[in-house]
């Protein structure tokens, strides 16, 4: 599913973001992506969904190499992949329903199908009965379970989260976390960035540590370089 | 189809929901376009003016001395057929020089009968400029034609005129059309800017550039529409209050009709000079964003 080749990420002439990290996420799998701040999780998950190119190194997506992929085709790529992020993005002027509807939309679906798929996607996250409203009216945890309902609405093959659970207190976090498992379980690939190790050991999954833009550990438990 | 819908509803959505940026791009445009109108319709008023003149003058052949008039006048007919036709001896022009000069007709006293020479006068009411310089050029062929005059210094120094106000006119919209164009641009980059956040979450989720794109072309298109069509509304009231008053004024305009001087080819002209000013600002805005974005 994502395959990382001596991946080099560098910003001017700071310390690499990436140091030479190779890696293999496999089809099916859940990952936590773990590490202080700085270490370069959400530099490597911006890598991943095209947001930024890498400086030197091969990545793979779905079998396509994104650093050889034209700038016209990474829309196509992108509706493969779902993304969170810890602040939500979810637009305040639009209500719930039309932010979750956007990824239907980009694909030019009909506007029945778009009603249909939302309703479904806010009653998988318990938020059907908020469809109407806008988002600054829910609680952190609403935001963050509609901004789950936007990356899993269109069926993504891949679901990258930045610190889904960054904003919120252990039972939301444990609300967000169980939509995630579910959408695992249905056959999603999900890489989950957090610094949070409570998070890694309530729920034991493969564990990827990243340090100063290196991999420093991978398995199921965090091992600090020493 | 719901495409389509889609994208309107996304355009016109936006354009409510930026009452502000919507307010100023119009309004810049509506003066762009109303500038413009204006001067269209000022040169284009002229030239119909001037061409009514063209055909009230008479056209006069000056005959050489011991011309013979009755034939110049038999000749003048055949070449100008259905036309009015006269003929004015020597003693006739004096008489009637004397009669325009009024008090100061006394200057000529003492003048011999056959000072001015006589003519023959061909009236072509409603002849167009260019109509009344060929019937000038073909009553050259009269017997004894010394001279063949249709006020052409006159009209020939105004059409000249008009030709450079045309060229001064193109140059001046030209610019104001830039001017417009970099304005609307950068009142709609803050649109735009505004959005960015949108914008971000679009292309997040797999939006083309053409996805993202689309609406704000589409708002600009509208926006000059809506601008263009103010500025043809308020050329279309002006003129329907003006051109009576400019009749009344003027005898050579009475026959002027509203489409003399805002004919529909020029309505449609500035509506699509609008709605194309506000696609390429859209676009000239969004161009850049979109390669950050």
């Amino acid at each position: 599913m994502i395959q990382l080749f001596h991946v080099f990420k560098k910003y001017g002439a700071e310390a690499p973001a990436l140091s030479d990290v190779s890696l293999e996420v496999r089809k099916g799998e859940f990952v936590f992506l773990t590490g202080p701040s700085g270490a370069g999780k959400s530099t490597l998950l911006k890598l991943v969904f095209c947001a930024e190119p890498a400086t030197s190194g091969q990545i793979l997506v779905f079998g396509r190499n994104v650093s050889r992929l034209r700038p016209s085709r990474v829309p196509y790529l992108r509706r493969n992949v779902g993304v969170i992020f810890q602040d939500f993005k979810l637009l305040p002027h639009r209500t719930v329903a039309e932010n979750v509807a956007f990824p239907l939309e980009v694909r030019g679906q009909a506007p029945r199908e778009v009603r249909r798929r939302v309703t479904q996607a806010l009653r998988g996250v318990g938020l059907d009965h908020r469809m109407d409203k806008f988002p600054l009216s829910l609680s952190g945890g609403e935001q963050q379970r509609a901004a789950v309902a936007r990356a899993l609405v269109a069926d993504p093959a891949l679901l990258l989260a930045d610190e889904p659970t960054g904003n919120l207190d252990l039972d939301r976090t444990v609300e967000v976390m169980d939509l995630l498992e579910a959408a695992n379980a249905r056959g999603t690939t999900v890489v989950v960035a957090t610094h949070d190790r409570g998070l890694l050991a309530r729920y034991k999954k493969r564990v990827i540590a990243l340090e100063s833009g290196r991999v420093v550990s991978d398995g199921d438990s965090v091992r600090r370089a020493s | 189809m719901h495409r389509l819908l889609h994208l309107l509803r996304r355009a016109v959505d936006a354009l409510w929901r930026g009452p502000f940026v919507t307010a100023v791009a119009v309004g810049t445009i509506f003066v762009a376009v109303l500038l413009t109108g204006a001067l269209a319709v000022a040169l284009h008023g002229a030239e119909q003016l001037l061409s009514a003149w063209a055909g009230e003058v008479p056209v006069s052949v000056y005959l050489s001395p011991g011309a013979d008039l009755e034939a110049a006048r038999r000749a003048a007919e055949r070449i100008a057929p259905g036309l009015r036709v006269e003929a004015v001896t020597s003693p006739e022009a004096l008489r009637r020089l004397r009669a325009s000069l009024g008090d100061q007709g006394a200057v000529l006293d003492g003048l011999g009968e056959d000072v001015l020479p006589a003519s023959v006068e061909i009236h072509a009411p409603g002849a167009s400029l260019a109509g009344a310089r060929e019937l000038a050029a073909r009553l050259r062929e009269v017997p004894g034609a010394a001279e063949v005059d249709f006020g052409a210094s006159w009209v020939e120094r105004i059409e000249t005129l008009l030709r450079r106000g045309r060229w001064v006119g193109l140059a001046l919209v030209g610019l104001v059309a830039l001017a417009t164009a970099v304005l609307v641009a950068n009142t709609l980059r803050l649109a735009v800017y505004a959005r960015r956040d949108e914008i971000e979450i679009m292309k997040l989720v797999g939006a083309t550039d053409a996805f993202v794109g689309a609406p704000f072309l589409v708002e600009g298109l509208l926006q000059g529409l809506a601008g263009a069509g103010l500025a043809v509304g308020v050329l279309l009231g002006a003129t329907w209050a003006l051109l009576p008053r400019l009749r009344a004024a003027l005898p050579l305009a009475a026959r002027m009709a509203r489409a003399d001087v805002l004919p529909a080819g020029l309505l449609l002209g500035l509506l699509a000079g609008g709605a194309i000013l506000g696609l390429a600002a859209s676009a000239l805005s969004l161009g850049r964003f979109l390669r950050r974005a």
